[in-house]
């Protein structure tokens, strides 16, 4: 039974992945152990097959460093494989992970053990354990490359000696355990336990007592206040024939047309600049960027741009009291308000163009309750501009 | 870009004169507000983040920036948390200019430099530190724009598993949906019992950023790191500093040992004074000072200290009051941290928690880590965070900085280890700097010679211990840190010098 993090000393096993006899490599998911709080996946460190699982799915309380299951090499024949005896089924914590010296047989079979493994049998001198052997495509550490060159062991070498580094890299005490200088198992069962501490400890959690709950109704009634924020239409009357003198006399000079449409989309533009601050919306973007800057302090804060875009309407066509739900604009202050708008209509002033325009038209805009003054304000600016110095919106 | 065709520096007369307006700009300007008002009504966000604390505002950015369509939502009205607000940067500026100020008033005339009257103007210490930190939330604010974050100004509470409802700061509701959720509350200080908060004679470290003057006296309850910084700046500043620790050592339960002694001894020097093993039984702020009643840990006699300010500094706890987690079922331990896995995710897997709100070490550079690894998570399905290699440092001065395991640790654990240090008043660079106090450590397993921990006392150890955080998260042994070139005459030899008398022998010493 491995040990999955430091202070684990028993597990149950919730299930095993493979059965006796199959083959899997490096990463497979072999078992799934179920500590008192968390359940964690054990991954085969190096290639090999499932000689015997000794303990079997749902067993309780196992002791870490139990032995579980044998594994053996890949290739091995299972038939021919004897078992030692478990001769370190002590629970003492790091030793577990160690593998128990084992006379060479013809094919040692070993614990099953998360990191540690043997390497191979073919080569007695050097049974190194922990992580494979790779190409180091890193450049080699400065203590590495010492030792190997103190030893006489070329750069091909170091190829060959497994490693416990963080991704593969070799490090100074795989090349001493691959000299002999210290046990062979030492570099891999100290990776492991270094590894270990890489992550949080999330086992031993204890879940804190439910609370009782009270107060937790009070805020999503308050949600729903926002939603309910009424709307007023604010109206204003606006004479075009300034406008459309104005347009005459553009073409007439200079021989551009100009759509009714653009002088409302300027003089729009130009009245919402500074209007009085809304009380229900949030700072816009710009305003945000102006804060950022520093540049608030010097615009002040009691001015804020506006968004409104008039819903037009001719004179004629429409009484003041039918106006409310005529083709009312999609309008930023329905989204900053939360409200859903109503069927959208297209936005006259990009469409229009000179066709529908008659002298007089009632330009209406739809604010949130408390807004009014900033509507109204809005809708004078316009007024002024169109009525008395159009020509201020040609150039 | 379109939308900056209007000035914005641009004197706001009530109405421009129109030469300033490009021919077609009102009709661009319209079309893209309308088309952004819409998109932000109707579709639901990749990720909602409530907290715009580093944890939050960092993992925000990343998002931003691999094209997730963010929102970040903040209470404060600036952007940056505990940290960049009342925590690490105001701190910092106040540590660092009381430095300077203890250094002109104790220690230039030794350096032959002599001084006229030093006086301090606390106010513009104090102004010096807000425009440090407004310069850098702002500076946040400006991130979030760069990198299309929607940044919301509120108190967000969970209604249900994707919809937060936000209660906007100036006034106000709105209600945000999102395919991801992650949680970065943060934390708050944790509250002395008997000791009620006011912020004026019984502080925390947001009140002790914030003093009008300097106490005569103060008491610190807590010798971590808050309250040894926070009693620095104090002390430094001219008060009588008595910390009260209930553990046998200062510096928190991470703190070395040894280093944790000549730490203790150090600020001893500097006029700070030290109550260990100290219980604090209870505090009566009913006169115009605050008296407070101690007895040793371990029973006996008993004391009552006098104070003009106390500070409470006893560790600090996660902060998810108001968030409706009993909403959607989530669960905290019983120190009211959010219960995640190692990928972050609560039991409900598209909610994640990271920061201090949750599991490790309540560390700013630790909560940057887990946003950067949580969004790759959720993005690429694989993160990095080593919390085994992440560092802590106390900007005391000296500073205190260490990574890895300790002493203590390494001898719990039953490791074998080997241990090499080097002081700086044996390093050419700490002499000429007339700073010469502290030692550098190195633990390193005693077989194969990698480094399990580095300790540093000393002047800039703070910035010294990244190259100690590098070297563990690459494995590498004490004989590589040696073995690299260190510049000279710097301060660092003394850390290539220590890593020497780890594995051989230090040349210097």
């Amino acid at each position: 039974m491995p040990a999955l993090s430091p202070t684990m000393t028993e597990g149950n096993i919730t299930s095993w992945k493979v059965k006796e006899g199959d083959s899997f490599v490096a990463g497979d998911v072999l078992l799934e152990i179920e500590t008192d709080k968390a359940q964690m996946d054990v991954e085969a460190q190096d290639d090999g097959i499932v000689a015997k699982i000794i303990v079997q799915d749902g067993a309780k309380a196992v002791q870490v460093g139990a032995r579980i299951a044998v594994t053996a090499e890949p290739g091995d024949d299972l038939s021919s494989l004897d078992i030692p005896a478990e001769d370190n089924p002590s629970p003492k914590r790091e030793s577990s992970a160690k593998e128990t010296p084992k006379e060479q047989s013809s094919e040692p079979p070993k614990e099953d053990k998360p990191a540690p493994k043997h390497s191979g049998s073919s080569d007695a001198t050097k049974k190194p354990s922990g992580g494979k052997a790779q190409k180091q495509t890193y450049p080699l550490y400065p203590s590495v490359q010492h030792l190997l060159k103190e030893n006489g062991l070329g750069k091909s070498e170091a190829d060959k000696i497994p490693a416990t580094g963080p991704n593969g890299r070799l490090l100074k005490g795989d090349v001493l355990s691959y000299l002999g200088r210290i046990e062979e198992s030492y570099a891999a069962e100290s990776a492991k336990r270094i590894a270990s501490l890489a992550h949080l400890d999330l086992s031993n959690i204890k879940v804190a007592a439910p609370k009782k709950e009270a107060p937790s109704k009070k805020t999503e009634a308050a949600t729903e206040a926002p939603t309910s924020v009424s709307e007023v239409e604010i109206a204003l009357s606006v004479s075009l024939k300034a406008v459309i003198e104005c347009q005459k006399r553009v073409q007439e000079s200079i021989g551009v047309f100009l759509p009714i449409s653009t002088f409302i989309a300027r003089a729009t533009e130009l009245a919402n600049e500074d209007l009085p601050r809304s009380k229900t919306s949030k700072p816009s973007a710009d305003e945000l960027f102006d804060a950022v800057l520093g540049l608030d302090k010097i615009a002040g804060r009691k001015y804020a741009r506006g968004h409104f875009a008039p819903q037009i309407t001719a004179m004629p066509l429409a009484s003041l009291g039918a106006r409310a739900f005529v083709g009312k604009k999609p309008d930023i202050l329905d989204i900053l308000s939360g409200k859903k708008s109503g069927p959208r209509s297209k936005k006259v002033s990009t469409t229009s163009g000179t066709t529908a325009i008659a002298p007089l038209n009632v330009f209406s805009i739809s604010v949130p309750k408390g807004d009014e003054k900033r509507g109204q304000v809005f809708l004078e600016r316009v007024k002024s501009v169109l009525e008395a110095e159009p020509g201020r919106l040609v150039v | 870009m379109f939308r900056s065709v209007v000035p914005r520096a641009a004197p706001r007369a009530l109405l421009r004169p129109v030469s300033q307006s490009t021919f077609c700009a009102p009709n661009l300007y319209f079309q893209g507000r309308l088309r952004r008002g819409y998109a932000s009504e109707a579709e639901e966000k990749d990720l909602v983040i409530i907290g715009g604390g580093v944890a939050g505002y960092v993992a925000a950015i990343k998002a931003g920036q691999a094209g997730l369509k963010v929102a970040c939502i903040e209470k404060r009205g600036s952007l940056g948390g505990t940290c960049l607000n009342v925590g690490c940067i105001p701190s910092k500026s106040l540590l660092n200019n009381s430095h300077l100020y203890h250094t002109i008033l104790h220690d230039t005339k030794a350096r032959g430099i002599e001084v006229g009257d030093v006086t301090l103007n606390l106010g513009a210490m104090m102004k010096a530190k807000e425009t440090s930190v407004s310069g850098l939330t702002k500076g946040i604010e400006f991130l979030f724009k760069k990198n299309n974050v929607e940044y919301i100004k509120g108190t967000g509470a969970f209604k249900d598993e994707h919809t937060v409802a936000v209660n906007l700061v100036e006034g106000g509701e709105t209600e945000v949906r999102g395919k991801n959720i992650f949680i970065a509350t943060g934390s708050e200080a944790t509250p002395f019992p008997g000791l009620t908060i006011d912020e004026e004679k019984v502080i925390t470290s947001t009140g002790a950023i914030a003093l009008k003057e300097v106490p005569k006296k103060m008491i610190v309850i807590g010798g971590g790191i808050i309250g040894l910084e926070m009693g620095s700046v104090w002390s430094r500043l001219g008060a009588e500093v008595t910390v009260v620790e209930y553990l046998g050592q200062i510096g928190g339960p991470g703190m070395d040992n040894e280093i944790a002694k000549l730490t203790q001894k150090l600020l001893t020097k500097q006029g700070m004074k030290f109550k260990l093993n100290t219980k604090v039984m209870g505090g009566d702020v009913s006169t115009s000072s605050v008296a407070i009643n101690v007895e040793a840990a371990k029973g006996g006699k008993e004391e009552s200290l006098d104070a003009d300010v106390v500070l409470v500094a006893i560790g600090r706890r996660p902060y998810t009051a108001g968030l409706g987690l009993e909403n959607i079922g989530l669960e905290t331990d019983e120190r009211g941290r959010l219960i995640i896995d190692q990928e972050f995710r609560t039991k409900i897997p598209h909610i994640r928690s990271i920061g201090d709100v949750t599991f490790g070490p309540m560390l700013a550079h630790k909560a940057e880590e887990e946003a950067v690894a949580a969004i790759e998570y959720l993005i690429k399905g694989y993160g990095h965070v080593n919390y085994g290699a992440i560092p802590s440092v106390m900007y005391t001065h000296p500073e205190v900085a260490w990574v890895g395991q300790n002493e203590q640790e390494l001898k719990a654990a039953d490791v074998k280890y080997k241990t090499g240090s080097f002081p700086f008043s044996a390093n050419s660079r700490a002499k000429t700097n007339l700073d010469t106090e502290g030692i550098v450590k190195f633990l390193a397993d005693a077989k194969t010679d990698r480094i399990l921990g580095i300790h540093i006392v000393g002047p800039n150890a703070g910035e010294m211990i990244a190259e100690g955080v590098l070297a563990l998260e690459y494995g590498a042994s004490s004989e590589d840190v040696a073995r690299t070139s260190h510049a000279h005459p710097t301060l660092s030899e003394a850390f290539k010098e220590a890593a020497m008398a780890t594995y051989d022998k230090a040349i210097h010493y």
